[in-house]
């Protein structure tokens, strides 16, 4: 087994409450408050500018928050740092490596410096290898890594002391198709070995097959699950395509339905709920339209950030 | 305490695997030792020159200045940017959520910087070797001047690591670095010349003199006529600027406080015999205040027939002995303000940060 955390423990793994952080005049960070526990994916979401790596810094030990209060696996990230970089992994949105080392000095090194012995550290270093899938590169320096291939040394450098909470900052920007099927796949695992993970991403639908949980922060401020709860609920969009799309125009008027827009892959209407939905479904298939697709437009976490971020209160979309 | 020190010695370990294995540090060396052999060899064909019975003693002073002077000219690039560098390249941070810890991080870069300004040492070492080996160096001599030239590459290299966590930019770290080195080495020397020509004093010369116009023959011995008559007393006045209360600031030369550490040999007629010695003995010089009376009787010289009353020529080796050291001095500001850097560095580069200086990151 290569990714077992030291000690997973159950319940919040991150607890953050009230945290703020400013550079100056600039609030990057102004209430955050959010949980994430053992065993599962938890998405960190908001727009550009909107705090999300500032908070991460948090996270990580860099940074001292202003106000409020964090636990990382149960302690405090400003008192005692240490025992937080002992259970802690943390992935940057900055690819920085040590130029002139291989891959697998780095991971070494990286473990020397998490206070492995020699001989632990190649080993850890030779399975990270195999785990994120740079064994033709192992030996060279990673100044010739491609931007995806340094963004996997940067994930194996993260879990080389099998980390029990695991911060990652963008992890999937640069990497191709392929290898964001593995990061899933490796993150998922991960998260079933009891580590609770933290995923900070712009690539919503990635981050909707992955995580279990999210929260949304905007201009500093997670958003109330009570927000996000009505948000969710909200009307969104889904896209219907038929073969005949004349006869799905005609049905959906007589239903009642206007469409919103159109699109190469189909219709779009806005509908309130997934009751609704199912209910429109049923009574299209019964009036004949041969319905070849019936589906949300957007995943449920891009609806719910861009419900969010629009500050449209749910009643007035509706 | 041993897992603290793995920890730093895998955080040496980490940089001088960056920087020795790196073009530009062989480079250096190789200009270094082809430098320092050049001037080993001229200094070596100049020596009959110079004549005297201790001539290696010389060489050997000479190179460890050119080392002293390539090393603080170099130093400088190899630590200015160590943090700071990283920090641009983004390998800061993901070393400080290690369990390194800000001073493992910053003392590790000093040590490595420091070990790396030393490897331009061991460059000249043959050299060094050389002159030694040819004689004329006294143990105490060689020790001493090793040691302080070992301890002043490490201050530049303390300053420079400390700088560059200091200050956000690379580029401003490595110029501030340059800058203190120069301000030492020479900044020193223009206060000293400025301050000793700011503060003058007026001396007042009398003059007694020998009437030659009267008194007969001139004795063929001495000079003087049979009849000796006195002229009236004449008396100067002029300016002569007062190093002596500025020599201080000369103790704050590194190249000052290699010549003052390291004893000297002065041969018999007092005069120092290596480069150390002659630098130390022109800096002690300057601590004696001028005579503001000055009386030149030649007059009373020539009634008792003895010249070398007129005489009161003091040698090098007489000066030196009747002045205080000062290289310890010295050297203590260059520790107080090497260990300021280091301070401040470690202060700068604690995590979780604080306050942050305007236009700095984290990661």
């Amino acid at each position: 087994m290569t990714a077992t955390p030291a000690h997973a423990s159950s319940g919040a793994a991150i607890e953050v409450q009230g945290v703020a952080r400013s550079f100056g005049d600039v609030h990057a960070v102004r209430d955050a408050s959010f949980t994430a526990h053992a065993g599962s994916v938890t998405a960190l979401i908001g727009p550009n500018g909107s705090g999300k790596t500032t908070l991460m810094l948090v996270l990580a030990t860099l940074l001292a928050p202003d106000a409020g209060t964090v636990r990382i696996a149960g302690a405090d990230p400003v008192r005692d740092a240490r025992a937080v970089r002992q259970r802690m992994g943390w992935m940057p949105d900055v690819l920085g490596s040590w130029a002139t080392l291989s891959v697998r000095q780095t991971l070494e090194m990286t473990g020397r410096l998490y206070e492995l012995t020699p001989v632990q550290s190649r080993e850890r270093a030779r399975e990270l290898i195999e785990l994120v899938g740079l064994e033709s590169l192992a030996d060279q320096p990673t100044r010739v890594l491609s931007r995806g291939q340094k963004q996997r040394l940067s994930l194996a450098r993260a879990l080389v002391h099998r980390p029990e909470v695991l911060l990652l900052d963008e992890p999937a920007s640069g990497l191709d198709p392929a290898a964001r099927v593995d990061l899933r796949v490796l993150v998922r695992r991960l998260a079933a070995e009891g580590v609770a993970v933290l995923v900070s991403s712009h690539v919503l639908a990635e981050l909707d097959e992955m995580a279990d949980a999210a929260v949304y922060l905007d201009q500093g401020v997670t958003a109330s699950a009570e927000r996000i709860e009505s948000s969710r609920a909200g009307a969104r969009q889904w896209r219907i395509r038929a073969v005949d799309p004349a006869a799905l125009s005609a049905a959906l008027a007589s239903e009642g339905f206007e469409s919103v827009g159109q699109d190469h892959l189909g219709t779009l209407v806005s509908v309130a709920s997934e009751t609704d939905a199912a209910a429109l479904l049923a009574r299209l298939v019964s009036a004949g339209v041969a319905v070849s697709a019936f589906g949300p437009a957007v995943g449920d976490l891009e609806h719910t950030f861009l419900d969010l971020a629009r500050g449209e209160r749910p009643e007035e979309a509706r | 305490m041993t897992r603290y020190l793995d920890t730093l010695g895998t955080i040496i370990l980490l940089e001088l695997r960056q920087r020795i294995r790196s073009a530009a540090w062989i480079v250096l060396v190789i200009v270094v030792f082809v430098l320092v052999g050049v001037v080993t060899a001229m200094l070596w064909a100049s020596i009959s020159a110079f004549g005297g019975d201790a001539e290696t003693a010389g060489v050997y002073s000479t190179i460890i200045f050119f080392v002293l002077l390539v090393g603080t000219l170099v130093t400088p690039a190899i630590s200015g940017g160590a943090v700071n560098g990283d920090r641009d390249a983004g390998t800061l941070a993901t070393t400080q959520v290690t369990l390194a810890s800000a001073p493992q991080i910053v003392l590790g870069k000093f040590l490595a910087a420091w070990t790396v300004a030393l490897t331009f040492l061991l460059a000249s070492l043959p050299f060094l070797v050389f002159s030694v080996v040819a004689g004329g160096v006294r143990l105490d001599t060689l020790l001493a001047s090793l040691g302080v030239l070992v301890l002043e590459l490490g201050i530049v290299a303390a300053i420079g690591v400390g700088l560059s966590a200091l200050m956000s930019r690379a580029l401003f770290s490595v110029v501030t670095t340059y800058l203190t080195v120069a301000a030492l080495s020479i900044g020193t020397l223009i206060a000293f010349t400025l301050g000793g020509l700011a503060f003058q004093s007026e001396v007042r010369s009398t003059y007694i003199g020998v009437d030659y116009s009267v008194g007969g023959e001139f004795d063929p011995q001495t000079g003087f006529p049979e009849q000796v008559e006195c002229l009236p007393p004449e008396t100067y006045e002029y300016l002569v600027p007062r190093f002596d209360y500025v020599w201080g600031i000369l103790a704050a030369n590194p190249y000052v406080v290699l010549a003052d550490a390291a004893p000297t040999t002065f041969d018999s007629n007092g005069n120092p015999q290596d480069l150390f010695g002659t630098i130390a003995t022109g800096v002690r010089a300057a601590q004696l205040a001028p005579e503001l009376e000055m009386v030149t009787d030649e007059c009373a010289a020539a009634l008792a027939g003895d010249l070398d009353l007129l005489n009161d020529y003091e040698t090098p080796q007489e000066v030196f002995e009747r002045t205080v050291p000062s290289w310890f001095v010295g050297l203590l500001l260059h520790l107080l303000l090497a260990a300021l850097a280091l301070g401040g560095g470690i202060a700068r580069t604690r995590t979780p940060a604080g306050r942050l200086p305007k236009g700095s990151r984290v990661a």
